[in-house]
């Protein structure tokens, strides 16, 4: 395996790329089951409410927010040719990706135990 | 301790040190059925490249170590391997530099290519890909008696791609090429890149089709191997991206160069 | 070469709406409420924006899936098939989608 900055930030885009499209499925079979009336909207909500889904959910807020940096990054390296840098832009992302996470997840976990 | 405030430089011990310990990767498929790693002592001066001490267990300890090599001045491409985890050319590696805390040096053969023996990969994945992008000049009917004036603009777009030594380093660490070997590759998306920003060139169009197609420059995933690989120091990366925005506005270009080889066969005339 | 290029742009019109979802889904006081997203979803401007989201967000999830398995060998040989089913499963998702962000409205 030849590993290098480039390749985790490969690697886990993949990875989260290919989780946010389960997760997507998933919403919308949640959600979708408005058609079927309520009761049977309810049931489903009530089933990702659950302390596991809680902590998924900030697994799915991480993964979001690593995705959607890297593209910015990607998008970043396509439009302006800048391929110097790629290391500490590749920290970058991590970093903001990780703050962000962490901004965002304590609330989830706090409004768990409420 | 405070040893992170060396990294990158090689530490006093390891320059004083006399001998070297090159772990090879062995293979030779009528005997082995997997590959194996062994050690070897070679002796070593700061001078020593990673090739000479590889040279040196052929000749002194065990002949019957294969890899290719013709040069020894980083120029002929054929001597690239995989050096403590990353690709390089061995003749242009200093081995006290590649050498770990203990002394250690690993060398293996180029990833993701299948093994003929010890360190010599079947390349022929990479010669094909290669001859898909048409790596020759097509140049204009009517070439000038002289030569073409090319401004220093666009001979400095092609950004020293033609020193390429087509050694594979790129290749064989793109993280691409690991999953298919139906993909181009960096080194000929260089190659295709050399001959699409060619003034000279008469066939971007064409070009364009094949290296911005379906196994083009659209599946490169912007890994960044190709570069950290390349021991010319040339950016294939860079190469791709331009190709991918050429190709997306390839009958302009082709416009453009058609406008351009007007000038350029006037002027040399 | 278009796929790459439907994946590029839906990824640019996703950073966009995925931040109004986020902030507007999430925000505080963090949690969904079903009678905030009603009263939201009785605007049709937000049933519009919603629909848009999930155009993009399929157009990337597809072409991204089709991405990480066309990169493989062995499933680049039946990429016909592969797009094929992308493109079903794509329109039967929207067609499901759009259905139910439609069917969001005020309990009369
Ligand atoms: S031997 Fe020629 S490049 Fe190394």
């Amino acid at each position: 395996m030849y590993r290098s900055t480039g390749f985790i930030s490969f690697f886990l885009r993949r990875l989260t790329g290919v989780a946010l499209v389960i997760y997507l499925f998933m919403h919308m079979w949640v959600i979708g089951s408005v058609n079927q009336g309520p009761g049977v909207f309810d049931s489903r909500l009530n089933m990702v409410q659950t302390p596991f889904f809680k902590l998924a959910e900030v697994a799915l807020l991480a993964a979001v927010v690593y995705h959607a940096f890297d593209g910015i990054r990607l998008l970043i390296i396509h439009y302006t040719g800048i391929t110097d840098n790629r290391r500490s832009m590749f920290y970058a992302v991590f970093a903001i990706a990780a703050l962000l996470t962490v901004a965002g997840g304590v609330p989830i976990l706090l409004f768990m135990f409420e | 301790m405070f040893d992170f405030l060396s990294f990158g430089k090689t530490p006093e011990m390891i320059k004083k040190r006399k001998t070297a310990f090159v772990r090879v990767q062995r293979f030779n498929p009528d005997e082995d059925e997997k590959p194996y790693i062994q050690e070897f002592e070679v002796p070593m001066t700061p001078e020593t490249t990673v090739l000479d001490a590889l040279q040196y267990v052929k000749t002194e300890l065990d002949g019957s170590l294969t890899f290719r090599k013709s040069c020894r001045h980083a120029i002929c491409g054929s001597c690239a391997m995989n050096v403590n985890g990353s690709n390089d050319l061995v003749c242009h590696r200093n081995l006290p530099e590649s050498l770990d805390k203990t002394g250690v040096v690993t060398i293996k053969p180029l990833p993701y290519l299948p093994v003929i023996k010890d360190l010599v990969v079947d390349r022929t994945s990479f010669w094909e890909q290669y001859k898909r992008v048409k790596p020759w000049l097509v140049p204009p009917e009517d070439a000038p008696e002289k030569e073409f004036r090319v401004s220093p603009e666009e001979v400095a777009a092609i950004n020293s791609a033609e020193t390429c030594i087509m050694c594979g380093a790129c290749y064989s660490s793109c993280q691409v090429i690991a999953m298919g070997k139906d993909y181009i590759g960096p080194h000929a998306l260089l190659k295709s890149f050399l001959r699409v920003m060619d003034p000279r060139d008469t066939i971007p169009g064409e070009r364009l089709d094949i290296s911005g197609g379906e196994d083009g420059a659209y599946r490169c995933h912007t890994i960044f191997n190709c570069i950290d690989a390349c021991p010319k120091n040339l950016n294939p990366t860079e190469a791709i991206e331009t190709l991918r925005k050429l190709a997306q506005r390839r009958i302009a270009f082709e416009e453009e160069r058609a406008e351009r080889q007007k000038t350029l066969t006037e002027a040399a005339d | 070469m278009r796929i790459f290029q439907m994946q590029r742009y839906s990824a640019i019109a996703l950073l966009f709406f995925l931040t109004i979802h986020m902030i507007v889904v999430h925000y505080p006081p963090f949690h969904i409420d079903f009678d905030r997203i009603l009263e939201r979803m009785d605007n049709p401007l937000w049933k519009l924006i919603d629909i848009l989201f999930l155009f993009a967000v399929l157009v990337h999830a597809l072409t991204g899936s089709y991405m990480v398995l066309t990169d493989v060998e062995r499933f680049n040989r039946i990429k016909r098939v592969l797009a094929g089913a992308a493109i079903v499963l794509g329109l039967w998702a929207m067609y499901y989608g759009t259905m139910t962000i439609l069917a969001f409205s005020p309990p009369t």
